[in-house]
């Protein structure tokens, strides 16, 4: 579904010039659920940007469902994140003068929706992830990892082909992040693939597949190391956290 | 949209005293703006009514002769040949009054019918010779100017009976005689003296601006009196009035002992100082509103980039949920259009009482509400300027911001 | 602990010196609009003579067309100026302390022999005018009563046209000509320059005093007519006896009365008078006699513009404006600061140690604008009385009214007191009740 050929992305100030992905390639199949780590700096939220249309490559190709994306306008690239890719932030990123139900809403405005189908698609995204009952509360007024399912909510009301998550427990404590994961996965299992950056090994060990990022580039010995089945992972990954 | 304008009062009811503190500023913006416009106009009417006589080219000159053995007959003669003289003059007359002038003493007033059957109208009055119609440059529209031999001497008394023969303008005419043709009718003034109107001028304004008989004039043929001071109306041809006012000013303030010429001002001058309240007044008004707009402005564009800056993370995450630019652009002009109408709406009832208590206390017209329109679209069109920079800069927000971790 | 927010305030304000000018501007300009009007307004209105006020009294009667009041505008009040027919019956009373009547000469040219003429105006008046209004003397003083009687050929000249024509040298005893007739100089006035020109308001509001005073009787002995007046009844008019006798109105009469009793007498003088007239079939109005004050007869008279009366509401709607931006621009900043003012929380601030920082702040702000504002303000009042002058020649008029007075600057402290409270406490109170926690935390 996402084939990344040799992407390079540099980003340059006035005094240095960082090359944040060097030669990247990577292909992401549909339904997959693909974990990326690596290091701070190693490029990995970078490599998500880009995945998601967040930000422009210098050189390189990345398609997207069979189209080049590489030159598309803003415009086109905000309709395609609209349309097909949803977003789970690690601070959440709740519009917090919003009530948890109109924050699910903001991106089916976008889309241009009738009312009728958005209050559907709200209220079942809000059910699935458990939150049928705060749909009126302000995101001040939940917890972290309910403001997460919140959130999760959002990225998933309008059917994306693609999550994108970028630390999505990394506000949270370890019984909330286990509760964020279960649903991660619940969503990956229904069709939806997942990208999802992560600097913690067992948090990737629940991917079907993991990339590991240094220094702007895929580091092949650890490629496909941690391919265990999701179901063995998880064991042990709780038993070091509960630690 | 819908949803659009409900996530922006939602966003509003969170910061509503930010908000509303900038509805309040719009909303005494538009009751000062739209009064403010209002007595402007109105004033800027009032001083661009039409004179009647020919405001550039004429000069008046005053005169007082103050010497115990003051010979004035003479004096006038000499003076009125000197001035017809003068090369570029078309005319002179001697007058007891100079139109917008100043002063509502100089006025006469005049009846259809003697005094005990009808109320009689006050209008200015102006003494002039022969040559007064050409020396005012004011159109005569039916009958005739007055004849030298008709000219009398001047008048002792403060309230001598009038001359033979008057000259009246259009306005005063139909006042006096309504559906009638006031040529060659006999008028009577407040001692009964009956006198007939030659000839009617089509207009005229009288000494004071401030009288609302301004268009009723008469003219008679008379030498003015020499107290307190006697005038000179002299009329050039166009381009040479400064040039006339010099020579005169050079020569008549020493040709003659006796008396002191006061002033010589063009009836240009004259018209300014008839009108300086009125001209300041809107000077005022206009700074102010001026003044107002601008800060206005300011804050909604003031409280623009302060959303904006403090709602970079929520645009980029926007941004990152599919919101295009336009999308950003609009948001934020929303925003600013739901304030700028809540201001609006306030101003609309503030606009409304300021402008009922200037009728009810100052006399002021009712305000013409096509002017709070005005105000209204103004104000929002204004808004949206204000806003219009600071939400161009937040569609510039990267949605790469919503991923960033130190916001 | 004010030495501390002091200097907290000093250093927040410089850390933001674009926003900070914009709010000390700001409360600036509406101090400065508020100051000068208030000024202008001020000095209309203000009573020239305050510690008189009380035994100062213009004296009017309504011997007015039966048909239309003297002003339509101001239909309960009787004309400003009497007959001079009732004003010589009302001067032969002796209730009151001292009483004059008088008028303005329609021509008046002052000339000493070896000087051009010089046009200043002439006042016919009695010599109870300079006690009775405090008139200062700079050399000599007043006449006697019996050159009030003997309509004496004697004058007092304003400083100023002793200035022009005598140098400014003490001239009593010299000669001078008015109108070319010898008069001999008895007094010089000091600077007198009563604004409004409250004894005299027919011919403008703030003109300067006369240039020169003479002994009322020796006017209409020798037939000097009034430069004002207003008649109503048709009669004849043809010589100045005629005048004398008629029922046109051009005498001003003011009269000081000690205490309320002698105010009462003069009233029943006035009202038993105009009874008795009623009789011969004048005074045909409803009785309408008057014993008016000098902060009255300001207000009867129309002193204060209703063009004025306007501005004073735009400026404070002006003010009002200017504050609510302040308010705003405030309210903003210290919101803003909230993970500052968490901070100072969690490290034991209290609520009120953040309220009080801030008002300093704010007060700071104020004090700024109104300081700039005043300053403002004096330079709106110098273009004022530019806007305001007629001709660089002529005195009076707004150009001497306009200046600075101590009002001015306690205004300008009272309104930045007002700015203060109003544009700083609400911003300051909703940064003291900010949660300390929940800004502590990332987002």
């Amino acid at each position: 579904m996402i084939e990344m050929r040799n992407i390079n992305k540099v980003y340059r100030s006035e005094l240095v010039e960082t090359r944040a992905l060097r030669e990247l390639s990577q292909q992401v199949g549909a339904g997959e659920f693909v974990a990326i780590t690596g290091p701070s700096g190693s490029g990995k939220t970078t490599l998500l940007n880009i995945v998601g249309l967040l930000e422009t490559f210098d050189s390189g190709s990345l398609h997207f469902d069979g189209e080049d994306v590489s030159r598309l306008s803003d415009d086109a690239r905000s309709r395609l994140r609209n349309e097909k890719i949803g977003f789970i932030f690690q601070s959440f990123n709740l519009i917090p003068d919003l009530s948890i139900y109109d924050n699910v809403d903001v991106p089916l405005c976008y889309r241009g929706m009738k009312a009728g189908e958005r209050h559907r698609r709200i209220t079942s995204a809000l059910e699935l992830v458990g939150l049928g009952s705060r749909m009126r509360h302000l995101p001040s007024q939940l917890s972290g990892g309910q403001q997460q399912r919140a959130a999760i909510a959002r990225a998933i009301a309008g059917d994306p082909k693609l999550l994108l998550a970028d630390e999505p427990t990394g506000n949270l404590d370890s019984v909330m992040a286990g509760q964020v994961l279960d649903l991660l996965q619940q969503i990956n299992q229904s069709g939806t693939a997942i990208v999802m950056v992560t600097h913690d090994p067992h948090l990737a060990a629940r991917a079907q597949r993991s990339v590991h990022v240094v220094d702007g580039q895929i580091a092949p010995e650890e490629s496909g190391t941690l391919r265990a089945p999701a179901a063995l992972a998880m064991p042990e990954a709780r038993a070091r956290e509960t630690r | 949209m819908s949803g659009n304008i409900r996530q922006v009062v939602s966003a509003l009811r969170h910061n509503r005293i930010g908000a509303l503190l900038v509805a309040m500023q719009i909303a005494i913006t538009l009751a000062v703006l739209v009064n403010a416009v209002f007595i402007v106009k109105q004033r800027m009417e009032r001083t661009s009514r039409p004179t009647g006589f020919d405001v550039e080219n004429v000069i008046a000159i005053a005169s007082a002769g103050f010497a115990q053995d003051f010979d004035y007959v003479t004096t006038l003669r000499e003076d009125l040949a000197y001035l017809r003289s003068l090369p570029g003059v078309i005319a002179a007359t001697a007058s007891n009054s100079v139109p917008l002038g100043g002063g509502v003493g100089v006025m006469a007033s005049l009846a259809a019918r003697p005094n005990a059957e009808v109320h009689s109208l006050p209008g200015g009055y102006f003494e002039v010779d022969e040559q007064g119609i050409d020396a005012l440059g004011v159109r005569l529209v039916a009958g005739r100017g007055f004849e030298q031999s008709e000219v009398e001497p001047p008048a002792d008394s403060i309230t001598a009976r009038m001359p033979k023969q008057i000259i009246i303008t259009q306005a005063f005419a139909d006042e006096l005689f309504p559906n009638e043709n006031a040529l060659g009718k006999t008028v009577y003034d407040s001692v009964d003296t009956p006198v007939t109107v030659i000839g009617i001028i089509e207009h005229m304004q009288a000494a004071s601006a401030d009288v609302a008989y301004v268009d009723r004039v008469s003219l008679v043929p008379r030498q003015p009196s020499s107290v307190p001071k006697n005038f000179y109306l002299v009329r050039t041809e166009p381009q040479q009035r400064d040039v006339v006012m010099r020579m005169v000013e050079g020569r008549m303030s020493t040709s003659n002992p006796d008396r002191m010429i006061s002033w010589v001002r063009s009836l240009e001058e004259v018209r300014r100082r008839a009108y300086l309240a009125d001209r300041n007044m809107g000077i005022f008004l206009v700074t102010i509103t001026a003044l107002l707009l601008t800060l206005t402005a300011l804050s909604l564009f003031g409280l623009a980039t302060f959303n904006v800056n403090a709602r970079t993370k929520q645009i980029g995450t926007r941004r990152a949920l599919g919101a295009r630019r336009g999308d950003i652009v609009r948001y934020f002009l929303l925003e600013n259009w739901l304030i700028s109408t809540i201001g609006v709406v306030l101003g609309c009832v503030l606009t409304l009482a300021a402008s009922y208590w200037l009728t009810r206390k100052y006399g002021l017209p009712r305000l013409d509400l096509i002017y709070l329109a005005g105000g209204v679209v103004g104000l929002w069109v204004l808004g949206q300027i204000a806003a219009w920079q600071p939400a161009r800069a937040a569609a510039q927000v990267p949605p790469a911001v919503a991923t960033r971790r130190i916001a | 602990m004010i030495r501390l927010y002091l200097r907290m305030a000093l250093k927040s304000l410089g850390q933001n010196p674009g926003l900070t000018a914009i709010m000390v501007a700001t409360v600036a300009l509406g101090i400065a609009a508020c100051v000068t009007v208030i000024t202008m307004f001020h000095a209309m209105s203000a009573d020239p003579i305050w510690w008189k006020s009380d035994r100062l009294y213009a004296v009017t009667l309504d011997s007015w067309d039966v048909n239309e009041p003297p002003d339509a505008a101001r239909p309960h009040l009787p004309p400003p100026r009497l007959t001079y027919r009732d004003a010589m019956h009302l001067l032969e009373s002796n209730i009151p302390e001292r009483k004059t009547v008088m008028y303005v000469a329609r021509t008046s040219i002052l000339s000493n022999a070896d000087r051009p003429p010089i046009a200043a105006e002439a006042r016919f008046t009695r010599g109870d005018f300079f006690p009775m209004f405090d008139v200062p003397f700079q050399y000599g003083g007043s006449w006697s009563v019996a050159d009030d009687t003997n309509a004496a050929p004697v004058i007092v000249l304003s400083k100023e046209v002793n200035e022009t024509l005598f140098g400014g040298d003490n001239s009593v005893g010299r000669i001078v000509r008015w109108n070319d007739r010898e008069f001999r100089i008895v007094g010089v006035l000091d600077t007198w320059e009563p604004q409004p020109k409250f004894y005299d308001l027919n011919r403008g509001h703030f003109e300067m005093p006369e240039g020169a005073y003479i002994p009322f009787r020796w006017g209409p002995q020798n037939k000097v007519t009034s430069a004002s007046g207003r008649c109503w009844k048709p009669e004849p008019l043809d010589s100045y006896e005629d005048i004398l006798g008629s029922e046109c109105t051009w005498q001003q009469m003011w009269v000081e009365l000690p205490d309320a009793a002698t105010r009462e007498r003069m009233q029943d003088l006035l009202d038993t008078y105009t009874t008795e007239q009623r009789k011969s079939g004048r005074f045909q109005r409803p009785q309408n006699n008057r014993l008016t004050n000098v902060p009255q007869w300001l207000i009867d008279q129309g002193v204060v513009q209703n063009d004025n009366r306007v501005l004073v509401g735009l400026a404070f709607a002006f003010l009002a404006v200017c504050l609510l931006n302040v308010v705003g621009l405030l309210l903003a900043k210290f919101l803003n600061a909230a993970k500052t003012i968490g901070i100072r929380r969690a490290l034991g601030a209290r609520k009120g140690q953040i309220f009080a920082q801030y008002f300093v702040e704010a007060a700071v702000v104020s004090t700024l604008g109104a300081a700039l504002g005043l300053a403002l303000g004096a330079l709106s009042l110098k273009g004022l009385s530019i806007m305001y002058t007629v001709d660089e020649a002529t005195r009076g008029g707004y150009r001497e009214l306009l200046h600075f007075d101590v009002s001015s600057v306690v205004v300008a402290i009272a309104l930045a007191a007002v700015a203060t409270v109003v544009g700083g406490f609400y911003p300051a109170w909703r940064a003291a009740r900010l949660p300390p926690a929940v800004y502590l935390k990332s987002q």
